[in-house]
């Protein structure tokens, strides 16, 4: 039985140094690769090489709302003090429960009007549409039956005018530039057919007219802990997978598309919880299958605060969620694993989130319970596992900081000595406590999840803070 | 064991390398906007020195030209000579003559720049553009200079270039240069990019357009584009030549929709027997021609305009019957009729011109409230 457990021991030991030196390479590399990025582009912008804001790029901007009277409001007004001149906002309000579209009527003063609108892509049918003109671009309600966040967006695409639209979240702030910085990569280059921004907690942030005038730390430790690992795991790695038009996941909170792609791509996915996710694969699909030529690029400057979970429960359901969409989009779109077809989408992008996204819960779980298994049958060295586990926290923390400062440093974010010392001291606990609870959260998300299909994800909202 | 040893040792080093680069850094930007201070000083001194000098009637030192050729040849002194610019006077007679004089020294900077790497170019060729320093000094020399920088890989340096050249207002280089662009395997910029910064042409419009068209049929097809946008917001002489465009059916179709837009900013009578004709046109393949000609007869009177417009409120097409709606709507006529006759029994139809009739209702009733606030 020993010489059994030795030997199965022995086999978890080689597929862990894989696993971790697989992990440890790519997580440099990203960190690496997005630094630097984010230094030149901070030298590029200081040397003006960069498009001015004179080239307007029509965009609809989409908000889908489903409960979330608390922070419409203040969502709306950050977009009207957009410096950007060509653009309107559509708000779908999907069957919301509490005040969603009062706020949004009264606060912009709107009006009911019969507006035809064509559908282009499926989704519940609108139980009316509000407009309101006396503002710097238009403002469109449609207030529809609930069909879940997809489902939502996909009527926001239906109403819109623009050939391009941008998908925000309707707890998420976008700074005054970040709509100019967006459609950037559309100029560069006509085959763009998506673009992500930078998602940034704005917890601890203070923003006054889209722009951030006072930042700090968060107060709690939590979305503080997040903070690190939005630029960690978020930032580089997306830096590093748009160097190969490898990025498979552009966030809901704040991703620019092609209208007419998208719609022949047949739009949103209402069975999908992940849709955004979702929505990119499908365009990588969508367009190798059809040949046709495509970029989905990243851009670090254009930035959209968003409101991290302060609560653990809170987190644990986003994160949950998060699971199950990356679960659904993989499994949908399987045959891209292994496809020459697909090249570096497949072999490393979709190979990456396969391994250290999907199956990463399991196998570091898995690795708990092989190690304290060892231990129990005496197979361990105790002092070479924490040695061990010192250096992996080490080098993650020291990671996450790199990161984290190379985001600090680009932007030019004034931190106290005391939001620095905080980010030191829990970048540690993150990566070696928080990490834990984040994967067997991930973990147990599977269960019963067909259950939970096109429910919004509800966290406890804060009222933003914007003026 | 070593083995792994060895390896995290390794990663560990290479991070804490990163740690301090990252220290070092935040150290550097503290000193950086000292440093660019600094060195604005350093020029204003240098300058105002000449500035008295050429106040009392005096030339501008050749120490000095030297001096600033060899400064200004480092991008960091550029950056501060460029906040330095932006806090002159312009139209000080003494800075003009001074900046007249420093003609050598930027002749210098755009031979040694277009040596440097793209980043630095792409920023010399915004220095140029932004400055316009045209106003101040004969630019001949300098053109096919800046000119040789659109060969340049990077895009910012093209744009810049081409801004630049913009910039000097001569509308022959203007065109040498999109020729150039046109050429580059990797030189087609955004029309909207190439429209915009044609816009900032400072020469004479007038003769651009004239250059431009004589070359026209050298140019790729979204050039050309960029090219009839760019005629469309200048010059309403060209009705002729949109027509031909229009005519022609082996013409690029973006080049013809580009043509009806024109017809639609400049009414042209020749053309509207072929605006009516794409109306007409039911073909669902050419539903673009129908739907861009529907709103470009907005401007066109006339009882069979009117007609056909209300035709075209029964095309299946969602775009075609908006824009249909949108140009009725332009030639003032009562939705209320229209709704009764023009539409009939069509729903699609009626409930399009419904919502541009309460779209009307709600601009009007806003603009009351606006008034009464």
């Amino acid at each position: 039985m020993r010489d059994f457990i030795q030997f199965f021991l022995l086999c978890v030991e080689c597929l862990f140094i894989l696993y971790m030196a697989g992990y440890a390479s790519f997580l440099f590399l990203s960190v690496t690769v997005g630094s630097s990025d984010l230094y030149a582009a901070k030298r590029r912008n200081l040397l003006k090489n960069e498009l001015s804001n004179d080239y307007y790029v029509p965009v609809s901007i989409i908000v889908p709302a489903h409960n979330e009277g608390v922070t419409i409001e203040a969502t709306v007004r950050s977009l009207l003090a957009l410096d950007y001149k060509l653009y309107e906002i559509i708000v779908v309000d999907d069957g919301s429960t509490d005040d969603t579209a009062q706020v949004v009527r009264e606060a912009f003063h709107m009006w009911r009007i019969n507006r035809p609108i064509q559908r282009r892509v499926p989704c519940q049918p609108e139980d009316a549409v509000y407009e309101s003109r006396e503002w710097k671009v238009p403002i469109t309600l449609v207030s529809k039956r609930n069909g879940g966040k997809a489902d939502a967006l996909n009527m926001g695409i239906n109403v819109s005018n623009y050939p391009y639209f941008l998908c925000i979240d309707a707890d998420s702030v976008l700074q005054y530039d970040s709509l100019e910085k967006i459609v950037r990569p559309v100029l560069e280059d006509p085959s763009v057919v998506a673009v992500g921004g930078a998602v940034r907690p704005c917890n601890g942030a203070e923003i006054d007219k889209g722009r951030v005038v006072r930042y700090r730390m968060p107060r709690k430790l939590l979305p503080c802990m997040q903070v690190l690992e939005y630029d960690r795991s978020f930032l580089a790695s997306r830096i590093l997978f748009d160097k190969f038009n490898g990025n498979i996941i552009i966030s809901g909170a704040f991703g620019l598309f092609l209208k007419s792609v998208v719609i022949a791509a047949g739009g949103y996915d209402e069975s999908t919880m992940g849709e955004d996710m979702e929505l990119v694969v499908k365009l990588h699909v969508f367009c190798r299958e059809h040949n046709r030529p495509y970029r989905i690029r990243y851009v670090t400057d254009a930035v959209c605060w968003t409101q991290v979970p302060e609560r653990l429960k809170d987190l644990c359901k986003q994160r949950r969620r998060w699971h199950i969409g990356l679960f659904q989009s993989m499994m949908k779109y399987r045959n891209i694993l292994a496809n020459p077809k697909y090249g570096a989408v497949s072999f490393v992008s979709y190979l990456y989130f396969l391994i250290y996204e999907l199956f990463s819960p399991y196998i570091e779980i898995f690795g708990l319970f092989a190690t304290l298994l060892a231990f129990a049958v005496d197979l361990i060295n105790v002092p070479f596992m924490i040695f061990f586990f010192g250096i992996y926290v080490a080098y993650t923390a020291i990671l996450s900081l790199t990161a984290f400062f190379a985001r600090v440093h680009t932007i030019d974010l004034n931190l106290t000595v005391a939001d620095v010392l905080k980010a030191v001291g829990l970048c540690v606990v993150e990566v070696s406590c928080l990490r834990f609870v984040m994967a067997w959260v991930r973990m147990t998300a599977l269960i019963g999840y067909h259950k939970k299909k096109n429910v919004w994800g509800r966290i406890e909202r804060q009222k933003i803070e914007f003026k | 064991m070593m083995g792994s040893e060895v390896l995290l040792y390794g990663y560990g080093l290479v991070c804490l390398s990163m740690l301090g680069f990252n220290i070092l850094y935040s150290l550097h930007l503290r000193v950086s906007d000292r440093r660019l201070k600094r060195r604005m000083g350093d020029i204003a001194r240098l300058v105002a020195a000449q500035l008295a000098a050429v106040q009392t009637g005096q030339k501008v030192g050749h120490r000095h030209l030297k001096e600033m050729s060899r400064r200004l040849s480092r991008v960091n002194n550029l950056l501060a000579f460029d906040h330095f610019l932006d806090e002159q006077d312009d139209e000080d007679p003494v800075f003009q003559s001074y900046l007249r004089q420093m003609q050598p020294v930027f002749l210098y900077l755009t031979t040694v720049y277009r040596r440097r790497e793209d980043m630095q170019a792409a920023y010399f060729c915004h220095f140029l553009a932004r400055h316009q320093l045209q106003r101040h000094m004969q630019m001949q020399q300098m053109q096919p200079l800046v000119a040789s920088y659109l060969e340049k890989g990077s895009l910012y340096c093209k744009i810049n270039a081409l801004k630049a050249l913009c910039a000097f207002g001569s509308a022959e280089t203007i065109v040498q240069a999109l020729l150039q662009l046109d050429k580059q395997a990797d030189g087609t910029l955004h029309e909207k990019v190439l429209t915009e910064t044609l816009m900032a042409f400072t020469g004479k419009a007038d003769m651009l357009i004239g250059l431009l068209w004589e070359q026209f049929e050298k140019f790729s097809v979204p050039l050309q584009r960029a090219i009839l946008d760019y005629i469309r917001f200048k010059s309403g002489d060209y009705c002729e030549q949109m027509l031909a465009i229009l005519q022609d059916q082996e013409q690029d179709r973006e080049l013809r929709f580009a043509a009806i837009r024109y017809f639609g900013r400049y009414p042209f009578s020749p053309a509207r027997a072929l605006l009516l004709a794409f109306v007409c046109d039911l073909d669902p393949l050419h539903w673009e021609f129908t739907a861009i000609s529907a709103s470009s007869l907005a401007r066109y009177a006339g009882q069979d305009v009117v007609e056909a417009l209300s035709e075209a409120m029964h095309s299946p097409n969602w775009y075609v019957r908006y824009n249909a709606a949108a140009s009725l709507e332009a030639h003032g006529l009562a939705y209320e009729d229209l709704v009764g006759t023009a539409v009939g029994e069509d729903r699609y139809a009626r409930e399009m011109l419904t919502y541009r009739l309460e779209r009307r209702r709600l601009a009007e009733k806003e603009k009351e409230a606006m008034a009464g606030a």
